[in-house]
């Protein structure tokens, strides 16, 4: 089936995570106290919903650097607003705006998207460290409740994932517009002759990605219960990280959010374990980069393309 | 609204005095055309001329820069390919729009996706999907990944979807390059039948027996311009040949050598490729000209690249004659750069992709040929007389600095024959020399590899032009499944011959050549 080849998806991407999980269960007993799960759970969420964000920047072909400056900056907003409900809708509002920068200068300007990104990411850095110098603020408790609660005993972070997976994955397998962002990946000047509006769709891709990085920082501020500009500096880089694990081919035309999942997961897995055992983060870095390079290098880097 | 031709029912599309530019050059001016409802008209004339473009005009891919567009008298403003389509135009681009991560089926139905209650209506997909190939007559899966398929099944495929589309007018660019002749068989009853139901058709195509066999009307373009439109019928091959030309042409093929070929310049000895159950044997002498025929798929590509370095045979040795008369084997494992450091060189089929630097300009593309053998941190030398000199000898009116991608596939094609005439190769090796080259190019490409045998070289080309090869070689060898069964002379040779070697002991493969429609 052809959806499974633009899938992305290899018995190494889903496998991964799986090895983990096992591996995990057998060597650590504190792995499965329903606390480490509840953490674990978490931990992911912030970073699955920044990488469903950049899948639909790659399926494209692009990739989008400033994830994590909206994040921190939605953050900050967070903490200097009174108001949740309006803290939030700036939030969500910085995010669309950021998106339609991009987006317009990647697809109408023609800068390259690490460029264009990379600046927006510095410019929104900065201005994150001037709305709020150094981390605290007053996180309104309903937020706080909203990313760490609970609900008929399932945890939040749950939920915020399950919304999130479900509408990425319903536009990208059952609307046109999904059919669309795979077309204009695998080749966008044929896409363009077939009718297909190529430039909004890169315009709604990084406008899409933006959106999901201030949901991601909405999020993680709750569960801190505080603003900090420094919140998402290391989510630009993981929430590719997690892409490519998850099989999506950073050229454009293949990947899925079961791999996205499956990617993110292996991530979150590798954390937790090394906490678990206690290893340092500086050697976690070091792990996470060597097993990338694994992952990639056994998947079949051109799955588009003939 | 506009009526333009008040008093008489206005044709289904008229193009007034349309004229674009891409930077210096103008690619058409002040182009007038009108096609009728019923009609299969086809728009002719050499590479460059501004066929593609004057129809990616009604496409929606360019604007003009002036002049009007109007379809059933109106005047119409075609923005985007969408907007051409939402109008009622359809369009078989030349290049291929087959997105290679989709399915049949989606790509069947890509830009106007048939939805229930807003989302993708899969099922109803593939029963459109599998209608209009039913309707077209074309075995392919809907489910089928498109990265799959052949060229010719993508180009069937292109076809499905331009007939898929409900139109008023459609546009063929070039459709039948890489289609054997059943598969063009089929489109000409798809097109007829389009034509009864009122249609009109646009067909743009270098082949002059399609345009005689199918096509009713016949427009001219020639360096932009319009040269005339005439009915098919008040025409003739040669005639229409002169008219796209512009002059009368002498001779398609250059005259054979008229000497015994000189001394082996390349020996393939147990050469085995692809499926080829058994090793073969082939010898390459200076002053020849050697085709290879055969069905499409035969092993010809393998062994011609195996030849050229790029693939590594599965048995034999190969052995270069150098210009003293000693022998080189051939290692494989240096690949294509050894194979031209020693003297042989690849134009490929797929030029765009394989043979030229289209990003590069003209005089960067046949340069890069003259630095063979040189060593890595030896000076490039630029040498604009050996341009001025090639370019006189190509007969290449375009600027040395252009583009290579700028510049039309006849064009292209003399830039990468260029190359290494120019770099002192003395073994070519050439897959398809004159696919999606206009009649006036490919007289001249024919001449220029005639004479570069005649200079001490060898050339071996591949072709499914049946006509062609019998035309312009000495040899012509026959392949079937890897080997080499049968070898008829040049002069001797005739379609039916090669057809017959090429399908013996095969009748259930019968009745599909790989032979393209005669020209000429």
């Amino acid at each position: 089936m052809s959806t499974t080849i633009r899938s992305g998806l290899s018995r190494y991407t889903l496998g991964l995570p799986l090895l983990l999980v096992l591996g995990l269960l057998a060597s650590n007993a504190d792995f499965r106290q329903p606390q480490n799960l509840l953490n674990f759970g978490g931990q992911i969420a912030a970073l699955l919903i920044a990488a469903l964000g950049q899948l639909f920047v790659t399926l494209l072909g692009g990739i989008d650097l400033s994830v994590g400056a909206v994040m921190s900056l939605s953050s900050c907003l967070l903490a200097v607003q009174p108001d949740p409900l309006w803290g939030v809708l700036f939030a969500l509002g910085l995010g669309l705006a950021v998106g339609l920068l991009n987006g317009v200068g990647v697809a109408l300007a023609g800068v390259h998207p690490l460029v264009m990104t990379l600046s927006t990411a510095t410019f929104l850095q900065g201005l994150a460290h001037v709305v709020l110098p150094i981390p605290g603020g007053r996180i309104a408790p309903a937020l706080t409740h909203a990313a760490s609660g609970t609900w008929l005993g399932l945890p939040h972070s749950l939920l915020w994932c399950g919304a999130a997976v479900a509408g990425v994955a319903w536009l990208l397998n059952r609307s046109r517009l999904g059919l669309h962002f795979y077309a204009v990946g695998g080749q966008a000047r044929s896409a363009y002759l077939n009718g297909v509006n190529a430039r909004a769709l890169v315009v709604l891709a990084y406008m899409a990605c933006s959106l999901l990085a201030a949901v991601a920082g909405i999020y993680l501020t709750g569960r801190v219960a505080a603003g900090d500009p420094a919140l998402g500096s290391a989510f630009a880089l993981e929430s590719v990280a997690a892409v490519a694990l998850g099989g999506v081919q950073l050229t454009g035309g293949a990947g899925s959010v079961t791999g996205v999942v499956a990617g993110a997961l292996s991530l979150g897995l590798l954390t937790n374990g090394l906490n678990l055992f206690g290893v340092s983060p500086f050697m976690r870095a070091v792990l996470t980069g060597c097993l990338l390079l694994a992952a990639v290098s056994v998947q079949r880097r051109r799955i588009v393309g003939m | 609204m506009d009526h333009p031709q008040a008093g008489q029912a206005a044709p289904r599309v008229l193009l007034r005095q349309v004229s674009k530019r891409f930077g210096s050059t103008a690619a058409l001016q002040q182009v007038s055309l009108a096609g009728a409802a019923g009609s299969i008209h086809a728009v002719t004339g050499e590479n460059g001329a501004g066929k593609s473009t004057l129809m990616k005009l009604l496409a929606g891919v360019h604007a003009p820069d002036e002049g009007e567009i109007f379809i059933d008298g109106v005047a119409v403003r075609l923005a985007s390919p969408a907007a051409a389509r939402r109008l009622g135009v359809s369009t078989v681009f030349q290049e291929l729009t087959v997105l290679p991560n989709l399915s049949v089926a989606e790509n069947l139905c890509l830009g106007r996706e048939p939805l229930s209650a807003r989302m993708l209506d899969r099922g109803a997909m593939r029963r459109q999907a599998e209608a209009v190939l039913a309707r077209a007559g074309i075995s392919l899966a809907p489910h089928r990944a498109c990265r799959e398929l052949s060229i010719g099944e993508q180009q069937m495929l292109e076809i499905a979807k331009g007939l898929a589309a409900e139109a008023r007018i459609f546009i063929f660019d070039e459709p039948t390059a890489p289609l054997n002749r059943a598969e063009v068989d089929r489109l000409e009853r798809l097109l007829l039948a389009l034509k009864a139901q009122g249609k009109l058709i646009f067909y743009i195509s270098h082949r002059l027996e399609e345009i005689f066999r199918f096509c009713d009307t016949v427009s001219v373009l020639k360096d932009g311009q319009h040269v005339c439109t005439q009915a098919s019928a008040a025409l003739n091959p040669d005639r229409l040949v002169s008219l796209m030309v512009g002059r009368e042409l002498q001779q398609l093929f250059p005259p054979r050598a008229a000497e015994r070929p000189g001394a082996a310049l390349l020996h393939a000895r147990g050469l085995q490729v692809g499926e080829a159950r058994a090793g073969q044997d082939l010898t390459l002498r200076a002053g020849e000209i050697v085709g290879m025929a055969g069905l499409e798929g035969q092993g010809q590509r393998e062994l011609l690249r195996a030849l050229a370095g790029l693939a590594r045979p599965r048995a034999g040795s190969i052995e270069l004659i150098d210009e003293l008369g000693r022998a080189h084997a051939v290692q494989h494992r240096h690949g294509a750069a050894q194979a031209v450091r020693q003297g042989v060189a690849l134009m490929p089929e797929d030029r765009k992709a394989e043979g030229l630097y289209l990003d590069l300009p003209i005089q960067d593309n046949i340069w890069l040929g003259r630095l063979r053998g040189t060593r890595l941190w030896q000076r490039a030398r630029r040498d604009p007389a050996l341009i001025t000199r090639l370019a006189e000898r190509m007969q290449m009116r375009s600027a040395p600095a252009l583009a290579v991608g700028a510049l039309s596939g006849g064009n292209q094609q003399k830039v990468m024959l260029g190359r290494w005439l120019a770099s002192g190769v003395r073994v070519l090796l050439v897959e398809q020399p004159t696919r999606g080259v206009d009649v006036g190019a490919k007289a001249e490409i024919y001449g220029l590899l005639r004479q570069f045998v005649a200079e001490g070289g060898t050339v071996l080309a591949v072709s499914g032009d049946l006509p062609e090869l019998i035309g312009l070689c000495d040899r012509i060898l026959v392949l079937r499944q890897g080997a080499i069964v049968g070898t008829m002379a040049g002069a001797a040779a005739s379609e039916e011959g090669l057809l017959a070697l090429a399908l013996q002991e095969r009748p259930a493969q019968a009745g599909i050549p790989s032979s393209q429609v005669q020209e000429a």
